[in-house]
């Protein structure tokens, strides 16, 4: 029953991982790009919202559009300043590099607007209740409901709709859609801006399962969200979803085998395993077979 | 009417012109061929008239609209649409994919992006399953494009510039590589496209098509124009048949 407990707790909690992991894919597999300022502009936009809040007192639901908002913004931002300067073919590394610098750039700002350093976070539905002895936050249940709805959302774009077409048509060629009367610069203007508010939902709901939010959260969504990614398969969506699962339930089952201090060591450890027998991640023989995917690979 | 008329056009790379005072216009509805050896600056014509590169000298003007400086994007919204030399296709989109994302909506109907980007109309797929029809890959639109014969692909491809609605339609050497049946099928596709109100502009080497489709043909050598004229005259012409096999 234990281990059944620390599972569900993990499945529960990774599907937060998994979210943050499929932004991450959104552009890595898509736009072949990696923003490393991912996390940094959630925590901006977490930020930005609990400071509105402060003065014009707009509550949860405020908090929460406010967050949607500033969180496409800051990602339209960012892609303006650092990807679309890069956007050929062998711009990958270079916007990489200034997405870094983008991060720290981000992360001062809140902390400008964080001068406590921490803050708490409104949290919803805070109660819980048990199935057979199997204890369930409704918050973290919720949670979980989101990230399997919103995965729906998300590959009912990419693959049902003109958008999404037109989506994989730039990542494939981008100088060729631009010669067929695709505006290129609004698809991938759309695409972070998509990939901001698809993160922004997780960060929310993160945040009000944890009540605060820390100065660490963007840098620990950047790396919780590239560990999911790696493990899954590097740019394979089902595989974002993998692994993000599989990263909560290796936490929770560390932390509560071996104590809470072995957590990152036993994650990295089996990260490095997968990453030496199965090099694309989990899911990730596809996207390997993907040459120019391969060559780009970080 | 004409469609397009060119006046003047220059295209410098560095020290090298390689198209040198270019004039010429092309009438609604008709099939205009340009051909000359290799290296003459065809590609190039084109390229600076889709608004891939900006012409050096010279204005481009569409129904008598100048259209010098537009991207390659807005080119295709003006109403002009191209093949590509070597054939360039989504490969990891299926054959009706790489049509949709061609595909324009009409001018006069003012949908909002949302509805563009997020629904999908009739009227999208009457003329995809069209296109399908007229190229002849109706068996295999569900076929990844990089999976498809070379014949296959050149025939998607003239599809997919048809996608956009063009009013004016660049063919970079739509023959390459092709055998004489297929040679043959291509003509009567540009017949009816030609039938549809669509202005061809075609850059070709197979002369056996050139002469046979083209109204009239202007032939290039080092950037300029040598020849024009209806297809007897030009092969007659003598400054062109030292171009192509000396004097």
């Amino acid at each position: 029953m234990e281990f059944l407990q620390t599972c569900l707790d993990g499945l529960l909690f990774g599907s937060a991982y998994s979210l943050l992991a499929l932004s991450f894919s959104l552009l890595f597999g898509v736009m072949k790009r990696v923003n490393l300022a991912f996390g940094s502009s959630l925590l901006l936009s977490a930020v930005f919202a609990l400071w509105v809040d402060s003065i014009l007192s707009v509550g949860i639901i405020g908090i929460f559009l406010v967050m949607l908002g500033s969180s496409a913004i800051i990602n339209i931002y960012v892609e303006k300043i650092c990807f679309y300067p890069h956007r050929g073919n062998y711009g990958a590394i270079v916007s990489m590099i200034s997405s870094f610098a983008i991060w720290m750039q981000l992360d001062d700002l809140s902390s400008f607007l964080l001068p406590d350093r921490t803050a708490s976070f409104p949290s919803f539905l805070p109660d819980s209740f048990f199935i057979i002895d199997l204890f369930i936050r409704i918050d973290q249940l919720f949670l979980f409901f989101i990230a399997v709805l919103m995965t729906g959302v998300f590959f009912y774009v990419l693959y049902k709709t003109n958008y999404g077409l037109l989506l994989r048509g730039v990542s494939f060629d981008g100088e060729l859609a631009r010669k067929l009367g695709v505006n290129s610069s609004r698809i991938s203007s759309f695409a972070f801006a998509f990939s901001g508010v698809f993160g922004a939902i997780a960060a929310f709901l993160i945040l009000s399962t944890e009540s605060q939010v820390t100065p660490f959260f963007g840098f620990w969504c950047t790396l919780k969200g590239l560990v999911a990614m790696m493990l899954g398969g590097i740019g394979s969506l089902p595989g974002a979803i993998i692994g993000g699962l599989f990263l909560g339930l290796i936490e929770s089952n560390v932390i509560n085998y071996l104590g809470a201090e072995y957590r990152d060591i036993c994650t990295y450890l089996i990260l490095l395993f997968i990453l030496v027998v199965k090099p694309g991640g989990i899911m990730g023989s596809a996207i390997l077979r993907d040459e120019r995917a391969a060559s780009e690979r970080i | 009417m004409s469609i397009l008329k060119v006046d003047n056009l220059c295209k410098n790379f560095g020290g090298v012109r390689a198209v040198d005072g270019l004039n010429f216009e092309i009438n609604q509805g008709e099939i205009f061929g340009l051909i000359g050896p290799n290296g003459s600056g065809k590609s190039t014509t084109i390229n600076v008239i889709c608004g891939l590169y900006q012409p050096s000298e010279g204005s481009i003007f569409l129904e008598g609209k100048k259209i010098n400086g537009l991207k390659p994007n807005q080119c295709v919204d003006v109403g002009i649409s191209r093949t590509f030399q070597n054939i360039r296709l989504f490969g990891d989109l299926t054959v009706w994919q790489n049509l949709w994302v061609a595909w324009r909506d009409d001018k006069n109907n003012q949908s909002s992006w949302f509805s563009n980007w997020f629904g999908r109309s009739e009227t999208q797929e009457k003329l995809i399953s069209e296109l399908l029809n007229f190229s002849g890959l109706e068996s295999r639109a569900n076929d990844l494009a990089s999976n498809l014969s070379f014949g296959e692909q050149r025939r998607l491809e003239l599809a997919r510039a048809v996608a956009s609605k063009p009013k004016l339609i660049f063919l970079d050497e739509p023959a390459a590589g092709m055998n004489k049946e297929e040679v043959k099928e291509l003509r009567e596709r540009i017949f009816r496209l030609r039938d549809l109100g669509i202005t061809i502009f075609l850059v070709e080497h197979v002369m056996d098509l050139v002469m046979n489709v083209s109204n009239r043909i202007t032939v290039l050598n080092f950037g300029k124009a040598i020849a024009e004229g209806d297809p007897e005259s030009v092969q007659k012409d003598k400054s062109v048949q030292e171009a192509y096999f000396g004097q």
